[in-house]
């Protein structure tokens, strides 16, 4: 018996073994143009002035003072902050929403349960910024919804215990809100992969649900949600409005740097700012590669 | 037998906590808010801070205006993120990770940035796109659509992951079908669910979103009307944000309901 | 036929009598009338793109719907939430650009003037009633000029806070544990910075040394009475912030809008009251630069100075205003008491902009490290 997961023959045995692939002719490459012209009206010539910006001071000349200064310890630490936010939010988020979407799609639960939960997810997704920050103080602030019931019927009070809504734990429960949804509405698709059949194939050999989720529907959902989450991740990193509303800046978030230089009342140097967002560009070029990687790995025998 | 219909309760049961936490979760900040909303008056409970949103004719103008915005980056979103996702699937998978690459770049580009950046390259020569009504919608179509690619790529993506495209596409084309019945009659009815889930999260970014439409087109948007109304008024912002989410839900309802008539699931992905 | 002819006169005459009355009443406003080219001209382009003009700052709201109302120009508002940097940045990318999405008129903090000189954004103009507009408050050669000011102020929301402060020392009190914030992120936010710099002043600062304030806010959240949200009218009437530092007239709109649910005091503290003044001018890119120069007459008429009065923001002209009596007093009786102002002071471009940078910088380490 090979070591290999059982859906892994399945998929052999269906696919024609592939004859080594020509070289694509260039019409193939029409095909990808509109995507890739889109991408460089609309998201490359724009941001060409954020790089152009990055190596100008505020007087227009160039420099590069502007990525040294990326290396203060205020500013190394802001990406640090971020990073873990984003990583703890992506991987909460994750698995959460891995919860969520396997109940409703392989759980077996009504399929109104799932409608309902896939357009609430959709809202909630983007629920960010300003209301959700008040929803969130709302009810865990000091003076919230659920702060005062505990301390009223249980007696708990959560400020005299060392919870702050305002702090990198408060923020990152806030950023679930959207995160975990998020993932829900990505990897349902996913999870209705799951053939039936491979269920009732592994339980006919004898495998238990562990060992049917640890060596058949996880592997194959592996680089799916590895995408996922790598999709959380981004979305975490670039999160803008919702740690100014609530965390106000307090909480060292590059995003926050950023717009304190582009959009502040100050005498702002804009070009630090362009500076930031590249090195944003980098960290989730890196994490990317991270991702890719990984996603090889797990990819490999499913020969897609 | 007893085995596995017990095996089937178990996991029905797991399946139910889960949502139940997650609905805990979901509902209960939605609830705080409600509750804010209700006290425009002191020491009652009543609806008149969302009387004053409904009679507002500015709510009305700028939902729909956004909603229409919305219906437009959808279309495009969808056109542009299918058939390149599915064809780099199937001929071009060296080009993968570039992609991916670019579709997580709007997350690091701040939207600001993007704006401005947009508003240098389209409004002056050779596009002069600002200079007409038409091209300065057009032009945050395209911003909303830069703004949504994560979500519609990832989402399209996943989708194809779970369908087997080489085989189904070999099948169609010994069928005899071309590219566009391939394309419109085979992989999009199969991406069914992924594609419904980018046009919820495109819907849900536009009708929210603030700094693209505040430059481009003002208040004319909805972002920038919650905006306004949440700088000086307190229980009518708690009020528009209990209503702009139930009605983008509601929409979402709507669009479901339109997939509702076909078979869930997909030819080569049931459950 | 004779009835058709008399009714044709009969019409002329009533449309040349109203004419007449119309443009009698408009020579009453403010001793000087808007020139009718300007008018003429200004309707000709039909439209006036402003930014960052939230509606209920200075009563922002009625200003522009009278504007509309009295000449039938279309407003496009952009931006309403928009920063001082947001405007400048929104004019620069715009150079090329005609459309909507260009600023005809910008409303920023006093500190970008020489900023906005020194980069050609903005073009001169003086308006009808240039000469009284103190001559602090404006660029001598008309390319920037002070439309209000107000002084930083406690807001505070007397459902919750019993004991009201009166100053400074008082924010330090026990009994405001986990109450008191600020309304900004005092590196971004010009009201934020002014409330430090405020804090400066009274705990032994001066102008040009804006340590103490920094100090104090360390202080602050070292007792724990500090809560690092960015405050707003919302939290405010939750009761998450009910001691929070604004500009007056911010407050006094906030308590004006939430009419006694829950109660509002507005306090001018009894040391440490610095004024703040904006700047308006017209963008060098205007693509309407005669409705923007029409709208500046109109904002610096009698009428545009008395509708940002009724909005609790001090305009520019006030001592001239109240020197003619032209002040109803309904209105005047929105403002705070003048004693409060007598101790008002104005920092000058440079001091600004030096605290500025300072706090901008020593924020994070003095106080955010221990936010975490």
């Amino acid at each position: 018996m090979s070591s290999k997961p059982i859906s892994a023959h399945v998929n052999e045995q269906r696919d024609a073994p592939p004859a080594r692939p020509a070289p694509a002719p260039w019409r193939d490459w029409l095909g990808v143009v509109p995507f890739f012209l889109f991408a460089f009206l609309f998201i490359v010539l724009p941001s060409v002035y954020l790089l152009i910006g990055a190596f100008r001071n505020s007087a227009g000349a160039f420099t590069l003072k502007n990525f040294a200064d990326l290396f203060t310890p205020a500013i190394l630490d802001a990406y640090w902050v971020t990073i873990r936010i984003s990583a703890v939010t992506a991987l909460a988020g994750g698995l959460l929403g891995f919860m969520m979407a396997y109940a409703v799609t392989v759980g077996g639960l009504p399929n109104w349960v799932r409608t309902i939960l896939s357009t609430f997810s959709g809202v909630a997704a983007n629920f960010a910024g300003v209301p959700l920050a008040f929803a969130f103080i709302a009810t865990l602030g000091r003076t919230g919804m659920v702060t005062v019931f505990l301390k009223t019927v249980l007696g708990l009070d959560l400020y005299d215990q060392g919870f702050s809504l305002y702090s990198f734990w408060g923020l990152s429960l806030t950023y679930l809100y959207f995160q975990f949804p998020l993932m829900v509405l990505v990897i349902t698709p996913a999870l209705d992969g799951l053939k039936r059949e491979w269920r009732e194939a592994a339980e006919n050999l004898g495998a238990s649900t562990f060992q049917y989720w640890g060596r058949v529907a996880l592997p194959i959902l592996l680089p799916s949600i590895l995408g996922s989450m790598i999709l959380l991740f981004g979305n975490a990193f670039g999160a803008y409005a919702t740690a100014l509303s609530l965390t106000g800046g307090f909480i060292n978030l590059v995003t926050i740097v950023i717009g304190s230089q582009i959009k502040g009342d100050i005498l702002y140097n804009p070009g630090l700012g362009y500076a930031l967002a590249v090195g944003m560009v980098i960290v989730m070029a890196l994490a990317m590669l991270i991702y890719f990687s990984l996603r090889r790995r797990s990819e490999r025998w499913l020969r897609q | 037998m007893k085995a596995r219909s017990s095996h089937a309760r178990v996991g029905r049961l797991w399946a139910w906590l889960w949502v139940v936490l997650g609905a805990l979760y979901f509902i209960v900040p939605l609830i705080a808010t409600f509750d804010f909303s209700l006290r425009a008056k002191k020491g009652e409970l009543t609806f008149l801070a969302y009387e004053r949103i409904f009679k507002d004719p500015e709510f009305w103008r700028t939902f729909t205006f956004s909603l229409q915005m919305a219906f437009f980056a959808i279309v495009v979103s969808i056109l542009l993120v299918v058939p390149t996702a599915y064809w780099i699937r199937l001929r071009l998978p060296r080009l993968r990770p570039m992609a991916e690459f670019i579709s997580m770049l709007p997350f690091v580009v701040p939207a600001i940035v993007l704006v401005f950046g947009l508003i240098r390259v389209f409004s002056g020569p050779p596009f002069h796109l600002t200079n007409t009504f038409t091209g300065t919608n057009a032009l945050l179509v395209a911003g909303y659509v830069v703004l949504a690619l994560p979500y519609t790529y990832r989402a399209v993506d996943t989708g194809l992951a779970a369908i087997d495209v080489r085989t189904l596409t070999e099948a169609a084309q010994s069928l005899g079908a071309g590219w566009g019945t391939i394309l419109f009659r085979v992989v999009f009815p199969n991406l069914r669910v992924a594609i419904l889930s980018g046009a919820f999260l495109t819907l849900a970014t536009v009708i929210g979103e603030y700094t693209l439409a505040s430059f481009i087109v003002g208040i004319k948007a909805f972002g920038p009307y919650m905006s306004l109304v949440g700088q000086n008024r307190t229980y009518e912002s708690a009020s528009l944000a209990i209503i702009s989410f139930l009605l983008t839900w509601a929409f979402m309802g709507l669009i479901q309901l339109f997939n509702r008539g076909h078979a869930e699931g997909q030819l080569a992905g049931a459950r | 036929m004779r009835t058709r002819k008399l009714s044709f006169r009969l019409v002329s005459l009533v449309i040349l009598v109203t004419m007449l009355l119309m443009s009698c009443t408009s020579g009453q406003e403010g001793g000087v009338s808007a020139d009718d080219d300007l008018v003429a001209a200004a309707k000709k382009e039909g439209m006036l793109t402003t930014i960052a003009l939230p509606h209920d700052w200075c009563n922002y709201g009625e200003v522009i719907e009278t504007f509309k109302s009295k000449y039938g120009i279309e407003v496009n508002e952009l931006n309403p939430d928009a920063g001082s940097a947001d405007e400048i940045e929104a004019i620069k990318a715009n150079k090329n650009n005609k459309g909507p999405q260009a600023p005809d008129v910008i409303d920023v903090g006093v500190g970008f003037g020489p900023q906005l000189i020194a980069e050609g954004l903005v073009m001169p103009y003086k308006v009808a009633t240039w000469d009284t507009i103190p001559a602090d408050a404006k660029d001598p050669d008309g390319y920037w000029y002070g439309d209000y000011y107000g002084v930083l102020a406690f807001e505070v929301n007397k459902d919750v806070v019993q004991n009201v402060p009166q100053d400074w020392a008082d924010l330090l009190k026990p009994e405001y544990k986990g109450q008191v914030a600020l309304s900004g992120d005092p590196r971004a936010s010009a009201q934020a910075q002014m409330s430090v710099y405020a804090a400066a002043l009274a705990n032994g600062g001066t102008l040009d040394n804006v340590e103490p304030g920094l100090e104090f806010f360390k202080k602050l959240n070292e007792v724990g009475n500090f809560v690092p949200v960015i405050a707003k009218q919302s939290t405010v009437a939750k009761g998450e912030t009910p001691v929070i530092m604004r500009w007056d007239y911010n407050a006094l709109a906030d308590k004006e809008a939430l009419a006694g649910n829950p109660e509002i005091e507005v306090v001018i503290p009894k040391t440490g009251v610095i004024a703040g003044v904006y700047i308006q001018a017209i963008s060098a890119y205007a693509p309407h630069p005669n409705a923007a120069k029409l709208w500046m007459e109109f904002l610096y008429s009698d009428e545009g100075q008395l509708l940002w009065l009724k909005g609790g923001c001090h305009p520019i002209r006030y001592n001239d205003l109240a020197a003619r009596n032209a002040i109803p007093d309904e209105i005047a009786a929105k403002l705070p008491p003048a004693e409060a102002y007598a101790k008002a002071v104005f920092p000058t471009i440079e001091q600004i902009n030096a605290a500025k940078a300072v706090i901008a910088e020593k924020w994070m380490d003095v106080v955010g490290a221990d936010v975490k």
